[in-house]
């Protein structure tokens, strides 16, 4: 007669209860983006009969819509957007790489630096977006999308420092030192040693500043009129142009939404690191 | 770091320092011009702004009237005897206590549900993190299609069972922005607390269960005077923003409907359209003025462990 192994492995409690919990939660957090996915795949007639309604089936012609012209110009919002988020996380990292690397290895502006600089993060951004707009109109800045290039690496620089020079404390100072004794100065330590190690950080600094960027509406309101109009503000023309077309506007968020949302999917394990690392949004 | 770091104290944080000391000094050049596109881009758009935004909060600047004449204090006390300017400040108070309340308390019940293993766990933290990454103006629009009262799933909801209230009207709308704003930013808070819990060293637990503590005497006993340190910190990342409010209300209400919802941020924008922009330069100089007390509190727990 054999026995079946003894294990001393206690039982795993049932746990599907939590996922079943936990499920229904995160299906309650994303049921706006939930709904504007629906509603922008159900023809026009079933949106106005009721939202439970699918008269028609499901229809890509909201996307085809605003993707192909006709009188909106969905399109060069999507390039706006795109062009301010991507200057803004390469005027940041030209900006904050370099800094980090004086204010944490060769001991720049000792904490107080980094700390004046967090600071600003957490001044209402209002308070800037007024000089911002008065100097921006009289520089002929106003409504490019170099002001809001400018203007959105300002308001994440903060982040960006906080979590790069995070980054670079963690890692072992002796590979410099190690380097210094081969004879390398400064630059060459930062260039071809840091750089290649900090690589891990500076994408999540990247697709933050990026998303951010996107998410920008306070200064995208107040700098830009016609020319710069990114998303943001941009889909909230179809709110109040005269009758409002629902389809059309649920495209738009959604395409407008799953630009940055397939992005920081793309990249979640350094975008976990870099928020509790940064701890401020 | 915030939380993790105040939780586990790794010995290799303290070798680090000592080698931090051992920095080589001799690096003067190198570290100026490697700072150099910093400082440049802090004067041109943080002390010029800061300079100019005083500046103009003490002269009579507008758009029919370009040429700013001096007022002295005038400006402030325009709007400190504004009774719309008090309206907006309590509820933006009003705002801020209720909605980082919630966010911190459903927060740290989701992270405590995530605590433990269960089957789809790195799916549904995806999942439920979500919500930080889209545009808050944009998640202001996705709420007017979910409340609008003829298209919208929640009013068809409530209609199905009886109940007919056009939810962005002057009754409901406060609650609707609050909740906007908690279903947006929940996911921050459980994030922090999330990462916190982790740190947490899985030997209390065995203590706890040796001491016969049941699980709601743990967390009470156990992990909420661990978690303090981090509780503050969400809190106050949350308040903050909360308190500058601006993109959903905006796209929601604008404001409205009369000055229900005008959030402090939002009677700025409200001068500043206007044209008065040394009456709005003078608000936002006085709603920073407010948050200026809390700023070296949260500023000397966000750059420990970067510096």
């Amino acid at each position: 007669m054999s026995y079946p192994p003894v294990t001393l492995k206690r039982r795993k409690p049932n746990v599907w209860w939590r996922s079943v919990v936990i499920g229904l939660i995160a299906l309650v957090i994303n049921l706006p983006l939930v709904n504007a996915l629906i509603t922008s795949l159900k023809t026009d007639a079933a949106i106005g009969l009721s939202p439970f309604s699918f008269d028609g089936g499901l229809t890509l012609e909201h996307f085809t819509a605003i993707l192909g012209g006709s009188g909106y110009n969905f399109l060069g919002f999507l390039a706006n957007s795109a062009q301010i988020s991507l200057g803004s996380v390469a005027l940041i990292m030209v900006i904050a790489v370099p800094a980090s690397y004086a204010i944490v290895r060769l001991g720049f502006g000792g904490s107080w630096l980094l700390q004046i600089i967090t600071s600003l993060r957490l001044v209402p951004a209002m308070f800037f977006a007024i000089p911002f707009f008065l100097i921006f109109s009289s520089l002929g800045a106003y409504d490019t999308i170099v002001g809001l290039v400018l203007a959105n690496a300002f308001i994440n620089l903060p982040l960006a420092l906080l979590i790069i020079c995070g980054t670079l404390r963690e890692l072992p100072v002796e590979i410099e030192e190690a380097s210094t004794i081969d004879g390398a100065g400064p630059f060459r330590s930062l260039f071809s040693i840091v750089l290649p190690l900090l690589a891990p950080g500076l994408v999540a600094v990247g697709i933050l500043v990026f998303v951010f960027s996107w998410s920008d509406y306070l200064f995208a309101v107040i700098l830009s009129a016609s020319n710069a109009v990114p998303v943001t503000v941009g889909a909230a023309f179809f709110v109040t142009s005269a009758g409002i077309a629902w389809g059309n506007l649920a495209a738009v968020t959604v395409v407008s939404v799953i630009i940055p949302l397939s992005f920081a999917f793309f990249a979640q394990r350094y975008l976990v690191r870099g928020l509790s690392a940064g701890a401020i949004k | 770091m915030t939380a993790p770091s105040s939780l586990t104290t790794r010995p290799t944080i303290e070798g680090r320092k000592g080698s931090r000391r051992r920095r080589p000094a001799n690096r003067g050049p190198a570290r100026w011009i490697l700072s150099a596109p910093l400082l440049v881009f802090l004067a041109l758009f943080v002390a010029f702004p800061i300079v100019y935004g005083v500046q103009s909060a003490l002269t009579s600047k507008t758009l029919l009237d370009p040429t700013p004449t001096w007022v002295g204090l005038g400006n402030f006390g325009a709007v400190l005897t504004d009774a719309g300017f008090w309206h907006s400040a309590l509820f933006t108070l009003l705002y801020t206590v209720v909605v980082t309340g919630f966010e911190l308390a459903f927060g740290f019940g989701l992270a405590l549900l995530f605590d433990k293993d269960f089957p789809g766990k790195k799916f549904l933290l995806s999942a439920v993190i979500l919500p930080i990454m889209i545009a808050p103006a944009l998640m202001g629009i996705m709420f007017r299609l979910l409340l609008n009262s003829n298209i919208g799933l929640l009013p068809g909801f409530l209609h199905s069972i009886g109940v007919d209230v056009p939810l962005l009207g002057a009754g409901t709308v406060v609650p609707m922005l609050m909740g906007l704003d908690v279903l947006q930013w929940t996911p921050f808070t459980f994030l922090l607390f999330h990462a916190a819990l982790q740190s947490v060293p899985g030997e209390l637990h065995e203590a706890a269960q040796l001491d016969r503590a049941n699980y709601p005497r743990f967390v009470v006993s156990i992990l909420i005077p661990l978690m303090v340190p981090t509780i503050f910190i969400a809190g106050f990342l949350r308040a903050i923003d909360a308190f500058r409010t601006f993109d959903t209300i905006n796209v929601l209400t604008s404001g409205g409907p009369g000055d229900n919802t005008t959030t402090l941020s939002i009677y700025i924008y409200k001068i500043l359209s206007a044209g008065n922009f040394g009456t709005a330069s003078a608000a936002a100089l006085i709603v920073a003025l407010i948050m200026l007390p809390l700023v070296p509190v949260v500023v000397r727990r966000i750059t420990r462990g970067a510096v």
